[in-house]
């Protein structure tokens, strides 16, 4: 680096306010276990059955496309 | 890297949480401190560290227990943080924002006036995510080049490129504010 670039960093670095406190101030595992804790998302059946059918009503009448993708 | 630590990683790829407890333990502070460098908040660096152990938790039956696990948590930590701050670029702050709530954790210099502050904050903000996260680590944190290297997983002279890249559109994005180092 040259010398306008020492006062570029410089500058970057005063104006950052210097390096930041790395040390973490509290113990993170009992919130990683709550998140390992969680129940994996599931999805309904009957959501399963809406997409299904929705399916194939596009498959059965494809005139409709233009519509649903309209109305998304 | 000793038998009772191999034992340990062998037993985390299996699934086993005590494992994977100890191993957190163990790295939660090496990780927060990596990502807190880059991204300059502490509550985001703790979300972010915790997203980290996630996703080694989530990908835990693809790691080599014979290959070292920090060096494969820092490169997720890396890429999650280099993550936030594309997002972080995406949203424009709003024009009625006061400029100290845009700016990063840390207490700035008294000498640099307000005015420089928030502009050299705000083209430092501007830059690509990629070439943000290698200049604050290599200008503000002082991390040395190497260091770097390993964690965004390209080599040194890739390093240099991106920090000099990143003070040519510093500098440009300066002047057009008005402020000339």
């Amino acid at each position: 680096m040259n010398e306008r670039d020492e006062a570029l960093k410089e500058l970057v670095r005063r104006a950052a306010g210097g390096p930041a406190d790395r040390e973490l101030k509290r113990d993170l595992w009992p919130e990683m276990l709550r998140r390992l804790d969680r129940p994996p998302v599931r999805v309904p059946w009957f959501d399963w059955a809406a997409a299904a059918l929705l399916l194939l009503c596009l498959l059965l009448f494809p005139e409709v496309i233009p519509a649903v993708l309209y109305q998304l | 890297m000793t038998g009772t630590a191999e034992a340990e990683l062998e037993r985390f790829t299996r699934g086993d949480i005590q494992a994977f407890e100890a191993l957190f333990r163990e790295y939660q502070g090496q990780v927060y401190g990596w990502i807190v460098r880059m991204v300059r908040d502490p509550g985001i660096a703790e979300d972010l560290t915790l997203e980290t152990f996630w996703r080694v938790y989530l990908a835990r039956s693809r790691f080599d227990p014979r290959r070292p696990f920090g060096a494969w948590t820092r490169r997720i930590a890396t890429n999650l943080a280099i993550e936030y701050l594309s997002r972080r670029r995406a949203e424009k702050p709003l024009d009625h924002d006061p400029p100290q709530q845009r700016a990063p954790y840390a207490v700035p210099d008294p000498a640099v006036g307000a005015d420089v502050r928030a502009k050299v904050l705000a083209a430092f903000g501007e830059l690509p995510p990629k070439l943000c996260a290698a200049a604050t680590l290599a200008m503000i944190e002082e991390t040395p080049y190497a260091e770097i290297a390993d964690a965004l997983g390209i080599s040194i002279n890739g390093v240099k490129s991106r920090v000099f890249r990143a003070v040519r559109l510093l500098r440009r994005s300066l002047k057009k504010r008005g402020v000339c180092p």
